[in-house]
């Protein structure tokens, strides 16, 4: 099935014709390419997060129309149809620990997949592989999700998503309060599900670093709709123009820019891997690991 | 859930906005008792002439004050049937069962229902023109009476003040865990009637879960900014009567007057 993600024309309006009505998005289009990781930058209150929930159908647009997963969603779609799709995208949710709830971490990553039709062994499995991945030992199988800690309810939570087997996996903001390791950690989970699985990864993220390292498709958000589209070398090429929008570039672009303008012969680079292999040669050192 | 008129507050700066809060509540509270002196129509007219005036000084059109009525709707009319079918004076219009229609079960009927109408929109105008917390101040304010009697009325307004702050905050995190678990497969309102109650359970753990602790974060904080309860204190927002307030406490006992007036036309 083709998993390309398309929004055509798309608008929302919070609360539309109350007086609390407030237009979230307008003209939003844009297509996020099937097996594509794909990061969303944007200010707070760009838009971004209105997006996402429209991306797994909790909320259908205003206007205009979606295109995922063999259906079309627009302002009439029925609910039946929106599960149906829904089996397809794995939705991470900013802090994903609040979903918890079952008696057991094992009883909770089954839940996921028995709804959408799994038998109680089939489930099980699932879940098995899911804590795997994200590293959540089978001695906490059975512990309670609230007797765990901060970062590994998160991992539970995530594993609760990765259950499904989803084919399209949103992110919005899964590294918030995390340590850095932490983060890390579950950022390295994500590229290789993105890899090994072959999965559509869909990144919400105030962290350019993540973006410059992972993402091969960039969508910037300003003002509730899309304002520019690229790869991150695209985007970060202008410095400028995404600091006029609220933005940055990574670090590591920061300072190869800053060297060039010192005159030296050095490329945008993305992240701090790209940035020492072109300094490297440059001040006679060896090829770095 | 956003769809709650009842006790919403729509900002405004209107000449009733403006109006102390403790003045509205009483004469919310008043109005309630006074509406009974009206015994006819002349009385009913005027009750409702006032309440009409009302509403336009707030300056938020009739439109919310009716949206206000919907939830109301059911009790309203149970409570209309009721009066029309079990008063058997006066002249037998129809009869049917042990149900009697008659002429004066019809006549208090409508009235019922009218004064029912008017009292929910005259109280509606109190929700609407005023911030829920300044609501909870001015009970505070007209139960200082009681503390003589050894009632915490401080601890008691504290408590519905927090409860008040909290309730947006609640229907927040369960409108974003309700959209977490159904990104997991679960269809709220759907299927039968345990079904329905069972789907809740993942929403409801997580929000009491999320409660409880945010309920301990809460005190922790207050105790380390040296909160003690008991103690005399100030109020940020204080309460202030001015002119307006009289003059709405003047135009409120001329009505009063004027509707004992109509009980002698």
């Amino acid at each position: 099935m083709d998993m390309a993600i398309v929004f055509k024309e798309v608008g929302f309006t919070y609360q539309a014709g109350t007086p609390f009505a407030t237009p979230a998005l307008h003209d939003v289009n844009f297509t996020i390419p099937e097996h594509s990781f794909t990061a969303v930058i944007g200010h707070t209150g760009s838009g971004k997060s209105t997006m996402v929930q429209q991306l797994d159908g909790l909320i259908l647009p205003t206007t205009g129309s979606i295109e995922m997963a063999g259906t079309t969603i627009t302002a009439d779609t029925k609910k039946k149809q929106l599960n149906q799709m829904r089996r397809h995208v794995g939705m991470v949710f900013q802090f994903p620990e609040s979903q918890l709830f079952e008696q057991s971490v094992l009883a909770d990553v089954k839940f996921g997949p028995k709804n959408y039709g799994l038998s109680d062994a089939e489930a099980i499995n699932a879940a098995k592989a899911a804590l795997e991945l994200v590293h959540i030992a089978p001695d906490l199988y059975d512990a309670s999700p609230f007797d765990l800690s901060g970062g590994q309810m998160r991992r539970v939570a995530i594993a609760g998503v990765l259950a499904m087997e989803p084919e399209v996996l949103i992110l919005d903001e899964p590294t918030a309060g995390l340590d850095p390791v932490g983060q890390n950690e579950l950022m390295q989970l994500f590229a290789d599900l993105h890899q090994a699985r072959n999965m559509t990864v869909v990144l919400i993220t105030h962290q350019m670093e993540y973006v410059g390292q992972y993402a091969d498709n960039v969508l910037v958000f300003d003002g509730g709709t899309v304002v520019k589209t690229g790869t991150p070398e695209e985007i970060f090429a202008d410095s400028q123009w995404l600091r006029d929008h609220q933005l940055d570039v990574p670090a590591a672009t920061q300072f190869a820019d800053a060297l060039e303008a010192k005159g030296m012969p050095i490329e945008p680079a993305l992240d701090l891997d790209q940035l020492a292999d072109e300094i490297a040669p440059l001040i006679g050192g060896g090829a770095h690991e | 859930m956003n769809n709650l008129i009842l006790g919403r507050y729509l900002p405004g700066d209107s000449w009733v906005h403006r109006l102390d809060a403790r003045t509205k509540f009483i004469l919310s509270m008043l109005f309630i008792f006074v509406i009974f002196l009206a015994n006819n129509v002349y009385g009913y007219l005027l009750a409702a002439v006032f309440v009409m005036i009302s509403i336009l000084m707030t300056g938020l059109g009739f439109k919310v004050f009716f949206d206000g009525l919907k939830p109301l709707a059911m009790l309203m009319l149970i409570t209309t049937f009721l009066q029309l079918f079990f008063i058997d004076t006066g002249q037998v219009l129809a009869q049917w069962w042990i149900f009697t229609v008659t002429t004066d079960g019809v006549v208090n009927s409508i009235i019922v229902f009218v004064r029912f109408m008017l009292i929910i929109m005259f109280t509606t105008i109190l929700t609407l023109t005023t911030p829920p917390l300044e609501v909870a101040d001015a009970m505070e304010a007209l139960m200082q009476p009681l503390r003589k009697i050894g009632v915490p009325v401080a601890e008691l307004a504290l408590m519905v003040s927090i409860a008040l702050r909290f309730v947006p905050t609640l229907m927040d995190e369960a409108q974003t865990i309700m959209n977490a678990q159904r990104a997991r497969g679960v269809a709220f309102n759907e299927g039968g009637l345990i079904k329905r109650a069972k789907s809740y359970v993942p929403l409801l753990i997580p929000l009491f879960v999320n409660a409880i602790k945010r309920a301990i974060e809460l005190g922790d904080a207050m105790e380390a900014r040296g909160y003690r309860d008991g103690e005399q204190r100030t109020k940020f927002r204080a309460l202030k009567f001015t002119q307006r307030d009289t003059v709405a406490a003047v135009a409120f006992v001329i009505f009063t007057v004027a509707l004992f007036a109509t009980r002698y036309i």
